[in-house]
């Protein structure tokens, strides 16, 4: 009974225990554990990252006065420069209102109500676009939510504990989002790549791009809601053969210097996965 | 039983300096991977005792936390591990050396597994790409914090083990 030393069994009452916690983590009832073992690492990880931001800010920063004095001089400079552009914009600005009021331009821009969060960290692998924030189901985030800044579309939620919500950026090579393009209504589809770059794929052949276009969500597919904005169409590419147009695109979101995000509490995605017929 | 609090301690925080601070240190698309030069060091001590343990609860830690498939991480630290017990018995006279082959052989075999993966699991994802842009900057970069790492790693289980012998 050489197999049965104290050695052996010690291994054997180990690897028991792990695959028992294996299961017991796998059906979900070792959750409020993960929950509550998640809690001080999710302050911890905000603490260090709430540091990490100031010591980058410290160090960006200018340190030398003179330097301080002559950017001052050019910033007042800069903002005689823009009340003169306001006072010309206000009087624009009521041009614009009469012309919105006509399009019920309101209509298709829904208010929506946000959860506001900071981001905490990021996807510890390269290959991934995500981002953690340190809201979780505990403030009403809910997966599937869509994320967006000031600036426009982030991504959606993609997994939410207590304390906390993983969100896959719309960078991520993986992510897919119907969009159209506001100068010519053209519908396409915007995907991630690996390096985070962003491309409209699905462009029809006769449809004409330009750089500079403005690329919108169309909110096909429940995933996100409409008119969102993404960001401006680079360059295009029309290869011979192809049976569609793709086009590179500069997001308005820099998504390597995101520290805080706005998650949109009041629209609810739809999984249309079901009414696609199997191929 | 120091030496599993230690490990676990070392790990935490390991793990929040990689998601808060090393992941936004990119070079072309590839960041330093710490959790992996933590769990190679740990695998090259010759003194560490159930490191396979602590690489199976990394794993399966770091699938819980991560957006990659469950199983992934824990078949690249697996590797990795087998990998380190493989070199260590050939190259044990010179650790460093053992740390520098096991990091540069255990990052490619992460970041190949990892693209296996995901391209299976349907991502659209060349593997000419993932070399240039992510495996390749990944693998320079994990060398750059090998040595300190190691030194990090050997001073703590030097420290360590002559306290868990004396209990």
């Amino acid at each position: 009974m050489k197999f049965l030393n104290p050695k052996n069994i010690q291994t054997i009452v180990l690897v028991a225990v792990i695959v028992g916690l294996l299961f017991l983590a796998l059906s979900g009832y070792l959750t409020p554990l993960f929950n509550l073992s998640l809690n001080p690492l999710i302050s911890l990880q905000s603490w260090l990252s709430v540091r990490y931001v100031s010591v980058r800010n410290l160090l960006a920063s200018p340190g030398n006065i003179t330097e301080l004095r002559e950017q001052n001089a050019n910033l007042e400079s800069q903002v005689t420069q823009l009340q003169t552009q306001l006072i010309e914009m206000e009087e624009r600005l009521g041009e614009a209102q009469v012309c919105f009021a006509l399009l019920d331009f309101a209509r298709t821009n829904p208010q929506y109500d946000y959860i506001a969060a900071t981001v905490i960290g990021r996807e510890i692998s390269p290959f991934l676009q995500y981002i953690i924030i340190d809201k979780g189901s505990e403030e009403g985030v809910l997966y599937g939510m869509p994320v967006v800044t000031q600036q426009g579309l982030v991504g959606r939620v993609d997994a939410v504990i207590a304390g906390a919500a993983r969100i896959k950026l719309i960078t991520d090579s993986t992510s897919v989002v119907n969009i159209y393009l506001q100068s010519g209504d053209i519908e396409a589809q915007l995907q991630g790549s690996l390096t985070g770059d962003l491309f409209l794929d699905m462009i029809a052949i006769g449809a004409v791009v330009e750089p500079g276009d403005v690329v919108l969500t169309s909110g096909l597919g429940g995933n996100y809601p409409p008119n969102i904005f993404v960001g401006q169409v680079l360059s295009t590419q029309n290869r011979d053969n192809a049976l569609f147009q793709t086009a590179s695109v500069q997001p308005i979101v820099d998504f390597k210097s995101i520290n805080a995000v706005l998650i949109v509490k009041n629209f609810k995605a739809v999984d249309i996965s079901p009414l696609i017929p199997e191929q | 039983m120091i030496s599993h609090l230690v490990f676990s301690l070392s790990f935490v925080v390991v793990y929040v300096l990689q998601s808060t601070f090393f992941s936004r240190i990119t070079l072309i698309s590839g960041t330093p991977d710490l959790i992996l030069l933590l769990l190679a060091a740990w695998s090259l001590q010759a003194r560490a005792k159930y490191c396979w343990l602590w690489i199976i609860i990394s794993g399966l830690i770091v699938s819980v936390v991560s957006a990659m498939p469950f199983y992934a991480p824990l078949i690249a630290y697996l590797g990795v591990f087998g990998l380190s017990k493989l070199i260590q018995r050939r190259v044990w006279r010179i650790p460093i050396l053992a740390m520098f082959i096991v990091s540069f052989l255990g990052s490619l075999f992460q970041g190949l597994v990892y693209v296996l993966i995901l391209k299976i699991n349907g991502a659209p994802i060349g593997w000419g790409q993932s070399l240039d842009a992510v495996i390749i900057p990944m693998v320079l970069m994990n060398l750059i914090f090998i040595l300190p790492m190691f030194a990090i790693v050997s001073d703590l289980v030097g420290r360590i083990y002559p306290l868990e012998e004396e209990v």
